[in-house]
């Protein structure tokens, strides 16, 4: 029973303990080294393949369908016959593409997706690595599509492609300045960027103390992987599929997997930030609950991010930016500029986290700057309506 | 076989003292300009010397508030009967007062023998370029004074004008049919040789080094079928956006001319296969006032409900998939609107036994009764409908991205919707209360209390909000009906189209030759010519018929409201972004068999 209880670890000791029999010390250090780092980097894989259900499942069931209901019990193999379908596929590169830059595009974005995963922590003392810059590298690593996504646009010698690729510029670099400042602010409060240590240090969940900051952070992020409302980069309607629309086969794959790779990454980062990572109750007794709490608070974002694309049109170029450099970055900025202020309010030595009163302050502050936010937007739509002829509306 | 049929006759026209009629003022005003004036089933037809054309068109727009180009059309009369080698072609147009609803035709005999000329009126009616395009396509005619005259549906090679009558039915060379001998075999593979007479125009693209030039279509997921947009790009913005089409032209009217008017039935199914329904009732609407027959109350009724049950089913594919083009394929609503139409198609399929290409409607009534469960279907869909529109503008109306996205986008005025010939919820939504089942009642539309919803901004979210409204009228139309639905027959007793009944065959051999020539031959309307258009869900449907006195067309254009409105694309597009263009064709709600039909 004891045993259970801390199961995960308890279970990574005695196969520490296993092989340490029969290996030294580098040995065993090496073996785990692969073994974590084939866990991480299979996570993308694993994500597509269990999100892609999940996603056709509740997209199916908004839009009143069954989804797949074909292949296995209530359709949970359906991602397979779908990826031995894109195996099996003829692999086109275009006449006229930049052949290097077009290949190493999806191997790059597959690649950041994966790396995204080293920092996550599943649980206590769960992590891939508890960098002292965690919270940075994400943001780091969450460039690095950047750059995958302008040189798949670029080289595939296409015009929706090339479109595709202006729109990620100007969107993926727009909505980085949010995410870094709503990043920023829970990286003050908790005082640290170790994301093992972000979690240890919420007492209570930051959703519930600096709503701003999750809010900021969700959309930006939903905008950094090109979910809807923001799926600009993509979008069917109009620029086909945006940036990979000449990618066939395999190579098609690997952009399938780093989008749900990084979908199942932003709910995870979303979940460490703001909702309290693994913590949940009897976790101290047991702390193998965690994972499990962890990964239900991530599904549960990620329901969030899929009914918003079942239910919400989509913006346009102008009014997402416009979104992000008008409502998303002033916002995040007088946050940040209240937390700073108020964590220096009765400031304790050597203080680990914020305490209650700066909390609750926190928490004031945040919903006057949602107050503040709404009235603007609701003035700035009815001027707008104005301007088209429809006062009043 | 010729046998005459004694229908033949035109009934004479009342004629007493009245105020002087349209055609009076103007043959008052123009003494030169008009030659003659014909009436006919209740329509003038002016004919007017091709110099005085547009002075008369003018006066008609600016003094008379014939403000509607409705119909521009032409008729090659070379295997006419009666034609002694006058003018062989004749443009025709038909003029609608939005106003009145009164409605005025000019015809016009063209001179220049085999290559004929006519002055072009696009600079009266912006909507005139693409009508006046078609006839030069399909008829060869030229408009002096066209700013853009070059082929429009076929491709620029093209050898000939189809429709004039001493082209064939699919009479263009077709290489296989060769032998090797052939010297025109070197033509092998390239199955559309150059023509001598048209000069190819190559598109105009401006500037093409600064701007990017971007296809969108003939495959792309949002242009609704097989529609080609060349949009010139400058970054995101459209700087101008050229629909490209022709690519489903079916020849139907070539095809309408060489068989029987009953057998052209189901080709209208096939233009606007959206909405069946609406181009069946305008069909046979049109070859019974050729004909002069009145249909049975009970058919009357049932055809406006089966139109505004189409009329809901084609706003319901409007809807889904004009979010879908705002939101992507995963917008719920689409899936929504769709399982509303499945039911809107199983009433059809239990009426017609066909879902999709009806024919339900037919010339002479309805193909056979409805059975008894069609009403408690139907009321089955006014029970439901009302709450499933609410649940549809929760979700969507007040959402803010929409309103984002809808508002302000693709606007175009009142003045430029009666330029462009656009008509249906687009003219409606930029304030135009200008509706046929209002202005122009046909199959008892008057009897029925109903508003037309008539916005003032003109952008896609008025046109959104219109067409919604309309689904609710169309439901208090369908109510009404169902209320009202009258016994009796649902086919006409007149026997110019009406087979005799069978008891009747057994006594009297003129009915019985009468029965063998109705099934051998068709019906045979008079000689003559009309026009009739409805409201078809897109806008107006219009069909001009020119009858020779034989159970086959001369003459059958159909007056499209996909390809009138779709001209307006450019304006409404231009300065916007593509994602706006996007939803400019979506709000237009084209269907492509209507527009190349």
């Amino acid at each position: 029973m004891d045993y259970l209880r801390n199961f995960f670890v308890n279970l990574a000791r005695s196969w520490t303990a296993w092989i340490g029999g029969f290996l030294p010390d580098w040995g065993v250090n090496l073996v785990n080294y692969l073994v974590v780092g084939i866990i991480l980097v299979l996570m993308p894989v694993i994500a597509t393949l269990t999100l892609t259900w999940m996603e056709r499942k509740v997209i199916g069931r908004i839009q009143n369908r069954i989804g797949p209901n074909r292949v296995g019990p209530w359709g949970i193999f359906q991602a397979f016959a779908d990826a031995v379908k894109m195996l099996i596929k003829e692999d086109i590169v275009p006449s006229g593409a930049d052949k290097p830059v077009f290949n190493l595009a999806p191997i790059l974005i597959a690649g950041a997706a994966a790396l995204l995963w080293a920092v996550v922590p599943f649980g206590r003392g769960m992590i891939g690595q508890n960098l002292n810059i965690g919270a940075l590298y994400v943001v780091a690593v969450g460039s690095i599509t950047t750059i995958a996504v302008i040189m798949a646009g670029w080289s595939s010698n296409n015009k929706f492609a090339l479109l595709g690729a202006f729109r990620v510029v100007a969107q993926l670099l727009s909505y980085e300045i949010p995410m870094v400042l709503s990043i920023a602010t829970v990286v003050l409060v908790t005082g640290t960027m170790r994301m093992g240590d972000i979690v240890e240090r919420q007492v209570a969940p930051f959703i519930v103390v600096l709503p701003v900051a999750f809010i900021t952070y969700l959309l930006a992020a939903a905008a950094e992987t090109g979910r809807a409302p923001f799926d600009l980069l993509e979008a069917d309607s109009e620029i086909v599929a945006g940036y990979f629309v000449e990618y066939s086969g395999l190579k098609f794959g690997w952009f399938y997997i780093a989008e749900y790779g990084n979908l199942f990454a932003i709910a995870a980062i979303t979940t460490t930030l703001f909702l309290g990572g693994w913590r949940g109750p009897f976790v101290s007794v047991a702390p193998a609950l965690g994972p499990f709490y962890f990964v239900i608070k991530s599904v549960a974002v990620i329901f969030v991010l899929m009914w918003i694309r079942g239910t919400w049109p989509r913006f346009r170029i102008d009014q997402m930016l416009a979104f992000a450099w008008k409502v998303l970055v002033p916002a995040s900025l007088a946050n940040l500029l209240w937390s700073a202020i108020v964590l220096q309010i009765g400031r304790q030595p050597e203080q680990l986290g914020p305490t209650i009163v700066q909390m609750i302050l926190l928490l004031v502050g945040n919903v006057a700057i949602l107050a503040v936010t709404g009235l603007l937007l609701g003035r700035a739509a009815r001027r707008y309506a104005a301007q088209h002829g429809w006062a009043g509306a | 076989m010729t046998l005459v049929n004694d229908s033949t006759t035109v009934p004479a026209e009342p004629t007493a003292a009245r105020p002087p009629t349209v055609g009076e003022q103007l043959a008052a005003r123009f003494p030169n300009a008009i030659l003659g004036a014909s009436t006919f089933r209740g329509d003038t037809t002016l004919t007017v010397a091709p110099t005085g054309l547009t002075d008369v068109a003018r006066a008609l727009r600016d003094e008379l508030g014939f403000d509607h180009l409705s119909n521009l059309s032409s008729t090659d009369w070379s295997r006419y009967r009666g034609y002694a080698g006058k003018e062989r072609f004749s443009t025709i147009y038909h003029f609608t007062s939005t106003r009145t609803g009164e409605r005025i035709g000019l015809k016009v005999f063209a001179p220049g023998g085999d290559s004929p000329a006519v002055p072009s009126l696009a600079a009266l009616w912006a909507g005139a370029n693409w009508p006046e395009r078609e006839v030069y396509d399909l008829m060869g005619i030229k408009f002096d004074g066209h700013p853009d005259l070059r082929r429009i549906l076929l491709p620029n090679n093209w050898p000939n004008h189809p429709l004039r009558k001493d082209i064939p039915r699919g009479g263009e060379t077709v290489p296989f049919s060769m032998i090797w001998e052939d010297e025109e075999f070197q033509s092998f593979g390239k199955q559309i040789v150059e023509a001598k007479s048209v000069q190819p125009v190559p598109p105009k693209q401006a500037d093409a080094n600064k701007h990017m030039i971007l296809n969108m279509g003939p495959q792309h997921p949002s242009t609704h079928g097989v529609l080609r947009v060349v949009a010139e790009l400058d970054g995101e913005t459209v700087v101008a956006a050229y629909p490209d089409i022709g690519y489903l032209h079916s020849g139907f009217e070539k095809q309408g001319e060489t068989i029987r008017y009953k057998d052209f039935l189901p080709y209208t199914d096939r233009m606007d296969y959206v909405s069946a329904m609406s181009n069946n009732l305008g069909y046979s609407l049109a070859v019974e006032k050729l004909m002069g027959v009145e249909i049975p109350p009970r058919a009357q009724v049932i055809r406006v409900i089966c139109a505004e049950l189409q009329r809901l089913a084609s706003h319901l594919v409007w809807l889904g998939t004009h979010i879908m083009d705002a939101a992507g394929v995963s917008h719920a609503l689409l899936m929504y609107t769709f399982r509303e139409r499945e039911q809107l198609s199983d009433i059809f399929e239990l009426i017609s036994g066909a879902r999709l290409t009806i024919s339900y409607i037919r010339p002479g009534g309805v193909w056979k009764d409805v059975p008894p469960s069609f009403v408690e279907r139907v009321q089955d869909v006014l029970k439901a409908f009302p709450a499933r529109i609410d649940e549809y503008e929760r979700m969507i109306t007040e959402n803010p991205v929409w309103l984002g996205r809808a508002r302000g986008v693709g606007k175009l005025t009142a003045e430029q919707c009666l330029s462009l010939g656009v008509t249906g919820p687009l003219l409606r939504a930029s304030g135009v209360p200008f509706d046929y089942r209002k202005a122009r009642p046909y199959s008892g539309y008057e009897n029925y209390d109903f508003k037309v919803p008539v916005m003032t901004e003109g952008d896609t979210y008025a046109r959104y909000l219109v067409r919604l409204e309309e689904m609710r009228q169309s439901l208090r139309i369908i109510d009404q009906a169902l209320k009202n639905l009258p016994d009796g027959p649902v086919w006409t007793a007149d026997r110019k189209m009406a087979l005799p009944p069978r008891q009747e065959l057994d006594t009297s051999m003129e009915a019985l030759i009468h029965h063998f020539k109705l099934m051998t031959e068709g019906f045979v309307p008079p000689m003559g010519e009309v026009y009739h258009s409805v409201e078809n869900p897109r806008g107006e449907l219009g069909f001009y018929l020119v009858s020779d006195g034989t159970a086959v067309p001369y003459r059958l254009h159909v007056r499209a409201p996909s390809f009138h409105n779709l001209q307006a694309t450019d304006t409404m597009a231009r300065g916007s972004l593509i994602a706006d263009l996007v939803l400019v064709i979506g709000t237009i709600d084209i269907v492509l068999g209507d527009v190349d039909r």
